[in-house]
């Protein structure tokens, strides 16, 4: 086989089997990658929703929703995503709602690239657990009514920014102190 | 001997790490915590590993004008294998690692091994250097990680190690903590073995 005819065959091989081989793993994990996915989000939304065992995802007015629901069926509270622009990139936030109080219910970081040991502690509890039981009323400034973390302002600032504008949103979708 | 030999090489000698400093973008912003150090030390080890044994076997029969883009089709393949396995089954990980799996693509470990060793010894002299290669990078790194984490967060595999009151030294978990430490490693590395800077360095890349 002369030279050139070589080289593109032997490329050409190559790539192909590399290809198939690459299509096959896809394939092979695909369905535990969406389940990790699912469970990772359903984790999420029972531990910001108390008392909620399943839960069910509803569209509404262009936003999604987690509705979260006691054995018997009983709703408990939602859950929707905020995102808000951190230090180094978004924050993502699962946020627990009761329309029916106006209150928040708890929060918990989804995925975030902050510096870690600062503004990564947005993750730890001491940080989360200030939110359960603010109401849609609070103002959610840093400092205010919000603990800031030592040596991190812009990442706590974020989440609460985050927090308070899509709540706004919410709130005009779910009433407060109505039915949802 | 010479299989030993091969093997030893990349964990001291010529480490990448410490010794040739190469493919430390990773080793530089990976390393915040022991345990990333481990896991992305492992996935580099694996691809390097695999697309070794690959070149080195197809390595008569790839042409030497197309070899670059058919050693990158290897390597890119096995690291997307390893990309897609770990988001499967090892989520938490994946999620920490992030950008820097698919990166192991274009870590210049992997394809400095190909061109300079992999592609020239038998199959076995280049699984021999690959694992070495591997694991010298996966022990540097791992170091690494563990001064940042130990001083930086003042614990050591997620476990505490100083009591309460310890202050963290945050500049160790920025990039220029990653500097710092691997520096002084470096410098220690040469003391060990006194050889002066001008004598070792870059001999294969």
């Amino acid at each position: 086989m002369n030279q050139p005819v070589k080289m593109v065959v032997v490329l050409m091989v190559i790539a192909l089997v590399a290809g198939a081989l690459l299509a096959f793993t896809y394939q092979a994990t695909y369905p535990k990658i969406q389940q990790q996915a699912k469970e990772a989000l359903e984790k999420s939304v029972l531990k910001v929703i108390p008392g909620a065992e399943k839960m069910e995802e509803v569209q509404k007015d262009g936003m999604t929703f987690y509705i979260g629901m006691d054995n018997q069926g009983n709703k408990k509270g939602i859950a929707f995503k905020a995102v808000g622009s951190g230090f180094s990139g978004p924050i993502e936030i699962m946020v627990g709602y009761n329309p029916k109080e106006g209150k928040l219910t708890g929060i918990e970081i989804l995925s975030m690239s902050e510096t870690p040991g600062l503004g990564a502690k947005i993750k730890e509890p001491s940080f989360t657990d200030q939110f359960r039981g603010k109401s849609v009323k609070d103002e959610f400034v840093p400092k205010k009514d919000i603990k800031v973390i030592t040596g991190a302002t812009i990442s706590p600032t974020a989440v609460a920014k985050a927090i308070k504008s899509t709540l706004e949103e919410v709130t005009k979708i779910y009433p407060v102190g109505g039915d949802f | 001997m010479q299989l030993v030999k091969d093997f030893v090489n990349g964990l001291w000698n010529e480490n990448p790490i410490f010794r040739m400093v190469i493919g430390i973008c990773s080793a530089l912003a990976v390393t915040t915590a022991a345990k990333n150090g481990i896991a992305m030390g492992l996935a580099l080890t694996f691809v390097l590993t695999c697309s070794s044994i690959l070149v080195s076997l197809l390595r008569n029969i790839i042409p030497s004008k197309v070899r670059i883009p058919c050693y990158i089709i290897v390597v890119a393949s096995f690291t997307t294998i390893v990309d897609l396995v770990m988001k499967a089954y090892f989520p938490a990980l994946y999620q920490v690692m992030g950008i820097f799996i698919p990166l192991i693509v274009v870590n210049c470990i992997v394809l400095a091994r190909a061109e300079a060793f992999a592609s020239k010894v038998n199959v076995l002299r280049a699984t021999a250097d690959a694992l070495g290669m591997g694991l010298g990078y996966a022990w540097a790194i791992t170091v690494i990680s563990m001064v940042r984490e130990l001083l930086g967060n003042g614990t050591l595999f997620d476990i505490p190690v100083f009591g309460q009151n310890f202050t963290q030294w945050v500049i160790m978990l920025l990039p220029p903590g990653a500097f710092i430490v691997m520096g002084i490693l470096v410098g220690l590395m040469n003391l060990i073995t006194r050889k002066s800077s001008n004598n070792d360095g870059c001999h294969n890349c």
